[in-house]
Order: structure tokens, then C-alpha cells, then sequence
């Protein structure tokens, strides 16, 4: 687990235009706890008190506070890149997804790279708004993309609309995104990802063990660790994780694999799973944290369908 | 009347219809100072040596690509494995591969003059719908080497075919469930991969991609070099960055006598703010010359039709696919259209499917109405969709259009089996109905997307043919050969707002020539294509086509 310990987390920070996300970016930023790499689209709309900022050298803002703001004007892969390149300069990176892009896209990329780990797939959402954009012919589709597969759902700008408004906007939301934990928001109330950790009652994504073990967590999510002395067969574990059921809205943590030296970090995500090089030869068995909704069947249950993938 | 140089051609087809032919024209200071008959030139110019070489040859404007990308020049630094034939730019003729097998050997061939075992092989130019929908699989590749990485790019660039040792390096080989890594029934990844978290774990673990490293020297000449054997004078880089060291490159090139291209940049809108894309457009207006011309604008509202990533109207994909993706909110596209009309900029807005091209009309329209401005010709760049009614719309609204032509053979088939069904695919392209409505259009190979040569874009405007053998709308679409060679020189010239300078062969103009051994008026329409380009004159400088 030393190389999986070691990866930066990501968090993506989704939304279709003019929901908020600049706002909250600028909120992170200013209120940062360590050192956040953030990739924004365009620095146009970012607004950095200026007595934090260091030094601006056209595509890279550094801040006073450590961090750092960059454009991906020169393209998203070459600019996260390079945030990878910098070694253990950032203990967060934070991406800005498009307006019009699929955040999830953009989350996959820390599924598959071994120097990410996936913290956070955090959407904003105009509660004003959102029930005319998803039934929008022109953006309805790109708009429910967007935060189909989150973790967390920022209904944003509840101070602008009625109480009847905002449970029709929660409505469409939850249709949308069962899974997701709902948060209301307002410019003036907008969370950082400090205090998004202190809400674990109401947020399922932080699937480290550390953090799941408060006891009203277990009020509205439900916890499931496996462990097993022995390995996973690759095939068969494909085979196990597509039987698990949908309450089930992340696993992950480490396991051997039959027949490969290595460990490797095991995280999925909804539906979505990947398998990567921990790059540790010394970890041994299998250890994995689960978190599921109050209706996760019960343990033995899951256990059973894990261990069919043992070798 | 002062004469550096006088050429004698067999004909000169100068596109200026007050004077359409000619056998000389004389060149002075590199702009063209007298087109006629050698008595009228040579009466006033007195006794001036005429420059023969072409008097067997053909002269026409040099040709004007109105889209086309510098990647053109890059891409052949690989080995080319697509199914059409090509050019590469030393002029030799590289022939396209129509089974998986042969792309297996090409591949070897090309794996076998690396000296170091570990260097990367990458590939590009394949597509499976020009290949009968063969699929090329990670097991393909493995026979090509099993100790090697290799890639294969796509034709469309956006999809690639890699070996089992780059899924395997790249922790990809498992079973393994994120979009854009392709898997067969059994689950198992069949080394296809698309989309960004794929593209960003390969392209790290290989080291880097050599389609977005920094541009060289060497990169510029090629593309330069592929225009010059096209016949090519005046060529677009439809979508850039321009960052430092790419503007350094155009200008450095730009200044050289064997430079034998004008360049025009666009500068794509998607990595710059509005402000900051007017204030970088003021700046390089600056650095404007001869052969180097910025000012033109690239915004991109959708993908592609083959790629069912076009945003298209109602009914929708012919096979019920979903609709295609929006690369701007619909409701930010009026504020960034907005934005540069006012600073005066012209817009080049690639728009595949017909919804996005009715958004880009809203768009235009609404500017025009806040502030009316006069010719602004922002210009629809593929616009392959639109029915007669968009054209109406464009003619009113006074913008131009560039018309995908050479998709028509590359893709109609797919078009009318899949994509857009038979009336729709009947009407892709619909140059015979910008012609009759009265819209200012050209014709583009989207190079290196399809292949860069203007006479084969006229060609396929001009017959209408797809690579299966199906014609398609020519009664009503096609352009006849005077109409598709306007379309790539004084038509596409208008869509650069370059038609003051290029795009004919008249008194004042640069003195740019495409060099043809056969006069395209007296070739049968489908022979066209086939015409040999000897090579081009640009500012009065003869550049010979580099070839066998």
C-alpha cells in the first residue's frame, strides 16, 4: 500500500454553465487546507484576492498559501501532466471540468493512474435552473451526464428560490443521482473540502477506513470491510464486483492478485472499477473498505460474492 | 512598366473573369504586374527575357486550402496505415492499406528500422469504416511485436489501437470497467482506446504524445513541402494555441525565400477567453507579412457525424444513435460570437451537424443584430448538414461557408447507411445549393483528416462519388470544374478575407501559381483528381515539387 498511500488525491469539480462552479473553486482555493493544485479552464473568471498571489506567470498562478492555480490552455493532459511531473509539490489536486464536459471523464483518470487516487466527484447544480435544463432538448442530455455518476451534488443558489422550488429541485436531482449525497449550498454557504470531510453523516465518499468510523455515519451509510488472507483471481474478480449489488457505491483498499508480484490498489466507483500497481511487494492478502447505502444486504452476503473471486 | 520576370505558360486559367485566360504574365517584386498575350505584356515591358520552362505547362492561381491543420506536417514522422493513397511530403506516393494484414506487415516493416527495441512504434491514418468495419485488435498488433510498444492513431485522431505491453504497462490489460477501454464479449480489453483517462495513463507511461509535443522546424517545412506538391500557395492551420514557439517557427519560415507558403493561423477559441483571444489576436496582427497572416478565430461547437459526436436535429442518427456533444453551452456561444464581432474579428466556426450549424446562425444573427457589421464574413467551416433553408439564413445574415467536399468520398457511405440515412446523405456537402442560393463558399480536405490536394476536393465536388461507388446528389450538388476550382482558390481565398491578395491571377496580386501539366477544363470531370502537379510559384519564387 506505500505507493497507494503515497498517490495525490483528486477531487473534480463539475457543472454545467453557471452553476457555481467558479465560486467554489475560489472558495477551495482561498480556504485550502495544504497545498491544492488546481486546473482551471480559464483563469478569466478566477478571482484570487490579490494579496495572495505570488507570483502569475501568464499559465500558473502561485499563491502565498501554497498553492497553485494553472490553466489548461495548452490542454488538459499536458497541464495535469505536469502537476505529476512536480513529484510531491501538492498534497490535493483539484479540476476544474468544462461547462459542457462530463466530470466523470475527468475522474476516471485518477481510477487509472497509480499517482492518483480518486477523492471526490463534486457537482454543482443551479437549483434554480436545473429542472428546465435537463428537460432542455438542446443540453438536457449533457446536463444529467454531468452528475449522474457523483459523489456529492452541490444544490447550489437555494437562496434565490422558495422552499416548494427547492424540494422540486432535490426531487430531479435524486432522480437523477440516487446515490449522490445532496448538499444545499448558496454563494454565501459554500463548503470547502475541510469541512465537506467534517460532514461524513451526510457524505459517502471518503471510503478510507479513518474516516468512516464514526458511529452516526453508520446512521446513513453502511460500512463493509473485507479482508482475506488470500488472492484474487483477475477474471473472477471481474465477474464478482459486476454481482455487487448498487447500494454498494464504493470499495476499495488493497489485495494480491494470483500469479503477479505486486499489490494492487483496488478502487471502484458506482459501476466503475479499476485495478492498479500499489508498486508494494510486502503487503499481503486482501483489505477492502466498502461503503453502501442504509439498504446494503448484509455482510455475509457480500462476502460470499468476493469470495468466489479468490484464487 | 518595371518586370523582374516574364512566364510563358501552354494556358493560364487566372479565375478573374474579365480576363479568365492568358499565355503570359509578368512578375515584378513578387506581385504580379501585367497578365496577357506575350505582345501586350512584352510591348510595354520592351525587351525582356521570357521565362519558358512553363510554356508546356498550366498555370493556375495557387491553390488556397481554407482548412486544413500543421499536424499534416507531423503526422508523417509515423508510418501511414490508412486505406486511401497518399503523399507523403517528400512526394512520394504512399499506398493506402485495405486489410488488417497488410497494415500487420507495413507495421513490421516499420518496427524493423528501429535500432533501440524498447522506442515506441506509433501509427496513424486508420479507420475501420474505410476497411469494410475490420476491427484491429491488441492481438493484431502483438504479431507486429509482443516487446514493443505500439500504437496505431486513428483517422479521426480522437481513438487509437495499442499492443497488449502498453495495456499491460499501463495497468490496463485486467479486467477492467472505465469508459473508453474497449472490451469484447468475454470482457476482455481488445487493446482499443478512446477517450481521456485512456489517453492520459498510455501517453505517461510512453513518455509523451508525439502528436502535441512543441513544434519544430522540420514539422513546418513538411506541411509547407505537402502543399507545395498540391500545388497548394495559401494554406490554413485551422485550430492553434499559437503559443511562443509556434508563432516563433510561422514567422522565422515565413521570412525565408524558400518558404513556399502563405500561412494563415487560426486561433482557437477554446483555449483562450475572449478578452484574452482579442488582446492575442491584436498582438499578432503585429507580426503580419507576406506569407504569414493572423487574425481569423476557430471556435468549435460539435464533433464529428461518423463519430456520432455531431449535434444534429430532429430526427436525430439515422441508426438512433444519441445526439453528439456540445464543445460550447449553447448559451455561451452568443456571448463569445458576440464578443469578437464587436472587436471586429472574423470567426471560423466548425459546426458538423445541422443543430450545431442552426446555433451558430442564432449566434450570428443575434450579433449582427446588436451591432450590424458590415462584411464580416465569419465563415461555417464543414456545415455539412445544413438544408437549403440554413443556406437562406447564411445568405442573409452575409456569412460564408466551407464545405467538407472530400468527406462525401470518404464517408458518404457510412453518411447513407448509418449516419444520416439516404435523403440526408443525398444533401451532405450541398455545394450545388450554396452555389444557386448565393452563398460565398469553398471547398476543404480538413488535411491531414483526409488528404491535402485541391484538385482531388474538386473532384469529389465535381463528381459526387463515394469510395464505395455510390453517387451521391449529383444532379443537384455537384459544382461543375469552373465552380470547384473557384472553391479552392478565389472562393476560399473570400473565406480568409485573403481575396484581395491570392486566389487569382490578376494585376496587384501575389505572384502564387499552381504548376499543372494538364489543363483541368480539358481532362474528363473524373480524371480530374489525376492531373500532375508540377509544382508552384509564390511571390514570383519557383518551387519545383519534391518527388520520384
Amino acid at each position: 500500500m506505500i505507493a497507494a498511500q503515497a498517490a495525490i488525491p483528486m477531487t473534480v469539480v463539475g457543472g454545467f454553465l453557471g452553476a457555481g462552479k467558479t465560486t467554489f473553486l475560489n472558495r477551495l482555493i482561498s480556504e485550502a487546507e495544504g497545498r491544492y493544485a488546481v486546473l482551471v479552464n480559464d483563469f478569466g473568471a478566477i478571482n484570487v484576492d490579490a494579496n495572495l498571489i505570488a507570483h502569475h506567470d501568464g499559465t500558473t498562478i502561485a499563491l502565498t498559501n501554497g498553492c497553485v492555480c494553472c490553466s489548461v490552455g495548452g490542454g488538459f493532459i499536458e497541464a495535469l501532466g505536469g502537476l505529476l511531473d512536480a513529484g510531491g509539490k501538492f498534497d490535493h489536486i483539484i479540476v476544474e471540468a468544462s461547462g459542457v464536459g462530463d466530470p466523470w471523464r475527468i475522474a476516471e483518470i485518477a481510477l487509472v493512474e497509480p499517482m492518483l487516487r480518486l477523492n471526490a466527484t463534486i457537482v454543482l447544480v443551479d437549483a434554480a435552473r436545473i429542472e428546465m435544463l435537463l428537460a432542455d432538448p438542446q443540453v438536457g442530455a449533457t446536463v444529467r451526464s454531468q452528475f449522474e455518476r457523483c459523489d456529492v451534488v452541490l444544490l447550489n443558489k437555494i437562496d434565490l428560490i422558495d422552499r416548494l422550488s427547492l424540494e422540486r429541485a432535490r426531487d430531479v436531482v435524486e432522480q437523477v443521482c440516487s446515490n449522490a449525497c445532496v448538499i444545499e449550498t448558496s454563494q454565501a454557504s459554500m463548503p470547502n473540502l475541510a469541512s465537506l470531510h467534517q460532514r461524513p453523516a451526510r457524505s459517502p465518499f471518503y471510503a478510507q477506513p479513518c474516516a468512516v468510523d464514526s458511529a452516526d455515519h453508520e446512521i446513513t451509510f453502511r460500512r463493509w470491510s473485507y479482508q482475506r488472507d488470500g488472492q484474487f483471481d483477475r477474471s473472477r474478480l471481474a465477474l464478482a464486483l459486476a454481482a455487487l449489488p448498487p447500494e454498494l457505491l464504493r470499495l476499495k483498499g488493497a489485495c494480491r492478485l494470483a500469479g503477479e508480484a505486486n499489490s494492487a490498489l483496488l478502487q471502484m466507483a458506482g459501476r466503475a472499477w479499476s485495478l492498479t500497481d500499489a508498486g508494494s511487494e510486502e503487503s499481503s492478502g486482501i483489505a477492502l473498505v466498502g461503503i453502501g447505502t442504509t439498504s446494503l444486504p448484509d455482510r455475509l452476503e457480500l462476502d460470499d460474492i468476493l469470495d468466489h473471486a479468490l484464487a | 512598366m518595371r518586370v523582374d520576370t516574364v512566364f510563358a505558360a501552354r494556358k493560364i486559367i487566372t479565375m478573374n473573369p474579365s480576363r479568365p485566360s492568358a499565355t503570359h504574365v509578368a512578375v515584378h517584386e513578387g506581385r504580379v504586374v501585367a497578365v496577357g498575350s506575350y505582345e501586350e505584356i512584352c510591348a510595354d515591358a520592351g525587351a525582356i527575357e521570357v521565362d519558358r520552362r512553363f510554356a508546356d505547362k498550366i498555370l493556375l492561381p495557387g491553390f488556397v486550402e481554407g482548412h486544413s491543420h500543421i499536424m499534416e506536417g507531423i503526422v508523417w514522422t509515423m508510418p501511414y496505415v490508412g486505406a486511401g493513397d497518399r503523399r507523403s511530403p517528400e512526394g512520394l506516393l504512399v499506398q493506402g492499406i485495405r486489410d488488417v494484414e497488410g497494415i500487420i506487415e507495413r507495421l513490421r516493416e516499420a518496427a524493423d528500422k528501429l535500432s533501440d527495441p524498447d522506442t515506441p512504434l506509433f501509427a496513424w491514418g486508420f479507420d475501420p469504416l474505410h476497411i469494410g468495419g475490420q476491427q484491429l485488435t491488441r492481438w493484431h498488433l502483438d504479431q507486429v511485436s509482443t516487446t514493443r510498444p505500439i500504437m496505431v492513431i486513428h483517422a479521426s485522431f480522437h481513438i487509437s489501437n495499442v499492443n497488449t505491453l502498453i495495456l499491460d504497462r499501463a495497468g490496463l490489460l485486467g479486467p477492467i470497467d472505465i469508459s473508453g477501454v474497449v472490451v469484447d464479449e468475454d470482457g476482455r480489453p481488445t487493446g482499443e482506446l478512446q477517450g481521456i483517462a485512456a489517453r492520459f495513463r498510455v501517453f505517461r507511461m510512453l513518455g509523451g504524445n508525439p502528436l502535441s509535443a512543441n513544434l519544430t522546424t522540420d514539422d513546418v517545412n513538411r506541411y509547407a513541402a505537402s502543399a507545395c506538391i498540391q500545388g497548394v500557395t495559401t494554406i490554413t492551420d485551422l485550430h492553434s494555441d499559437l503559443p511562443d514557439n509556434t508563432v516563433d517557427l510561422y514567422r522565422a519560415a515565413a521570412e525565408r525565400d524558400d518558404f513556399p507558403i502563405r500561412l494563415v493561423p487560426a486561433l482557437a477559441s477554446a483555449s483562450h477567453s475572449p478578452d484574452d483571444g482579442i488582446a492575442k489576436i491584436e498582438r499578432l496582427k503585429q507580426e503580419n507579412r507576406p506569407k504569414l497572416h493572423f487574425g481569423i478565430v476557430k471556435l468549435v461547437i460539435d464533433g464529428s457525424i461518423q463519430g456520432f459526436t455531431a449535434r444534429v436535429r430532429w430526427p436525430g442518427y439515422h441508426n438512433g444513435a444519441s445526439n453528439g456533444l456540445w464543445y460550447v453551452a449553447p448559451e455561451e456561444l452568443p456571448r463569445i460570437v458576440e464578443r469578437y464581432h464587436r472587436a471586429g474579428i472574423q470567426l471560423h466556426i466548425h459546426t458538423n451537424g445541422d443543430e450545431a450549424t442552426e446555433l451558430a446562425l442564432d449566434a450570428i444573427e443575434a450579433a449582427q443584430t446588436a451591432m450590424p457589421r458590415p462584411d464580416h464574413r465569419h465563415t461555417l467551416q464543414h456545415c455539412q448538414m445544413a438544408d437549403a433553408a440554413l443556406f437562406r439564413r447564411m445568405r442573409a445574415l452575409g456569412v460564408c461557408v466551407n464545405l467538407f467536399a472530400n468527406h462525401v468520398y470518404y464517408w458518404g457511405d457510412s453518411h447513407y447507411e448509418q449516419t444520416m440515412g439516404p435523403e440526408r446523405a443525398h444533401r451532405l456537402n450541398a455545394t450545388g445549393t450554396a452555389q444557386r442560393i448565393g452563398v460565398p463558399y469553398a471547398i476543404h480536405s480538413d488535411a491531414p483528416v483526409t488528404p491535402l490536394g485541391p484538385l482531388f476536393t474538386a473532384w469529389c465536388a465535381v463528381n459526387r462519388v463515394s469510395s464505395g461507388g455510390r453517387v451521391l446528389g449529383r444532379e443537384t450538388e455537384a459544382l461543375t470544374v469552373a465552380q470547384a476550382l473557384a472553391g479552392v482558390t478565389i472562393g476560399a481565398a473570400y473565406t480568409l478575407k485573403l481575396d484581395h491578395v491570392v486566389g487569382s491571377i490578376e494585376v496587384g496580386k501575389f505572384a502564387d501559381f499552381a504548376v499543372l501539366e494538364e489543363d483541368p477544363f480539358e481532362v474528363v470531370p473524373e480524371g480530374l483528381k489525376d492531373i500532375p502537379v508540377w509544382g508552384t510559384v509564390v511571390g514570383g519564387h519557383v518551387h519545383k515539387a519534391p518527388g520520384e
